[in-house]
């Protein structure tokens, strides 16, 4: 008669074999269906940054983690995927209350073939040839982005509403001629109105009733790639844009905001040119409450060799207040060194021009005009895992 | 047969790959991840050489890209969730080994490398074939 631990250790080693054979008899079942295993892979980039400013006279150097991207991603099964990204910013700390840590992704495609691809969860929409990776900084050369794209200046501009940033159900492809590919893609998502207030109910849903909505169209041929796109929603601007404009606070709900963007880019082997244009304007309210904006940028870049880069940028935005047109004019250059394929360097320079031009004459001692400029320097290094 | 005098590259396949010549936009296409499916509906499996040669030099020059550009565009898959690399592999004849016993697969040796296993395909510039 068996003892007890003997009769435990045999039930403990059945099922151990039991497990052992649905796993070996499960596998072939998964890779049948095209289930892969999970991968997990990201980057960062570390940032050193120095600023000169002449105008008023001030001089700052910090250095950052400037960005840190996790990504998860696994096959379901034959034409599905599901991909999440996570993505901390400015050396986040939340106990400090520095930068910020965000769901960026977590979407499933499903793949048709190469004219249809439906991406159904939170994604960032195609807008243009920046936007999609604008934070994939190991693909980039620059220490810091062209500015609407350049997230850890997002306290400073207004990112959110030069481009979109979410959308949540996306239906992209290209349809091939010869030569030539037919680019499209066509997204909803939220407006830009997301509770940001525990108080006023869940937080980070859209408070509206309206919906982003927008798309590219695109054709690429050998080398060249140019597209347009647009985006449609409606914004409500709630109390502070009636006080400062003007009128009844219900003149500014629901004002239709038009997102307009033209992309073009040229890569000729070793020599690379691209250039962007986008155009934010808002429905006519009144005569006063003008808020449009625009920003263009072109970069020329060139391969030294099969390890660096150099480039020349210009970037430039331009608002409408009120009383006040403010411009931001810059001209960057810099290089990018590519260790391993891993591994790049970045250094950059800038000089940045701002300006603030009233548009009416307020009292006799504050200028029409004010300019203001600073040097920046800055040195960062990314890495891929 | 492409390429700088250094290396002459050739583009081979396995024998079961429903073509027998491509142009050099097809090609790209097949290794940027554009194009992930031959004519009857196959999975394309690209490979590629790992170690830095003068056959790939060639390769990359035939596709009208520099090798930092074409890694450029595999991170870019890589990042967005679009797709996967080639497959790197060390050594010529691990290229025509994994191409001869790969249904879809399509990969480049030197001239002198390629064996009757794999199928040899022309590339032609300009002309299209209907692979979808």
């Amino acid at each position: 008669m068996l003892s007890l631990r003997k009769r435990q250790n045999g039930v403990i080693r059945y099922y151990i074999l039991l497990l052992f054979s649905l796993l070996y008899i499960s596998s072939p079942a998964q890779a049948q269906f095209g289930e892969s295993d999970l991968r997990i892979f990201g980057y960062f980039q570390t940032l050193f940054h120095y600023q000169n400013q002449d105008l008023p006279k001030r001089k700052l150097s910090s250095f950052s983690l400037q960005q840190l991207n996790l990504f998860m991603q696994k096959d379901l099964a034959q034409n599905w995927r599901a991909f999440i990204n996570i993505e901390g910013v400015n050396t986040f700390n939340s106990k400090r209350n520095w930068g910020s840590l965000r769901f960026e992704e977590a979407w499933a495609r499903y793949r048709s073939g190469v004219k249809f691809n439906l991406k159904v969860g939170l994604q960032i929409p195609t807008f243009n040839h920046f936007n999609e990776i604008k934070n994939r900084t190991p693909l980039l050369p620059y220490a810091i982005r062209p500015l609407v794209y350049e997230t850890s200046f997002e306290e400073i501009i207004s990112v959110e509403e030069y481009v979109p940033t979410r959308a949540f159900v996306q239906a992209y492809g290209f349809l091939p001629h010869n030569n030539f590919k037919l680019d499209y893609a066509l997204y909803i998502g939220n407006s830009p109105n997301i509770n940001d207030l525990k108080d006023n109910g869940q937080t980070g849903i859209d408070t509206t009733a309206s919906l982003l909505v927008g798309g590219r169209i695109g054709i690429r041929f050998l080398g060249l790639k140019a597209g347009v796109s647009t985006t449609r929603q409606n914004i409500d601007f709630f109390d502070f844009a009636a006080n400062i404009y003007g009128g009844s606070e219900n003149l500014y709900e629901d004002v239709i905001q038009t997102r307009l963007g033209a992309d073009f880019s040229l890569d000729l082997r070793r020599l690379y040119l691209e250039g962007e244009y986008i155009s934010v304007s808002y429905e006519e309210i009144n005569a006063t409450a003008n808020i449009d904006k625009d920003f263009y940028y072109g970069t020329l870049g060139y391969d030294l060799t099969e390890h660096a880069l150099i480039y020349g940028t210009y970037w430039h935005t331009g608002e409408e207040f009120q009383i006040i047109t403010f411009t931001v004019d810059v001209f960057s250059a810099g290089l990018s060194y590519s260790l391993n394929d891993r591994t790049k360097l970045k250094a950059q320079y800038a000089r940045v021009k701002i300006r603030e031009e009233l548009k009416v004459q307020l009292g006799t001692t504050l200028p029409r005009v004010d300019r203001s400029k600073f040097h920046y320097l800055g040195a960062a290094l990314s890495i891929f895992f | 047969m492409f390429g700088p005098l250094q290396a002459q590259v050739v583009i081979i396949a396995h024998k079961d790959v429903p073509v027998e010549q491509l142009t050099q936009p097809q090609l790209l296409d097949f290794y940027t991840g554009d194009i992930k499916r031959w004519k009857n509906k196959d999975p394309v499996v690209v490979f590629t050489l790992k170690p830095k040669t003068a056959l790939q030099d060639s390769f990359f020059y035939l596709l009208g890209k520099t090798s930092s550009r074409m890694k450029s565009i595999w991170m870019k898959n890589i990042l967005s969730g679009e797709g996967d690399p080639p497959e790197s592999l060390i050594s010529e004849s691990a290229v025509l080994q994994k191409v001869a016993t790969t249904p879809g697969a399509i990969g480049f040796v030197s001239q002198d490398s390629t064996n009757n296993a794999v199928k040899t395909l022309m590339i032609n510039k300009g002309k299209t074939w209907p692979l979808f």
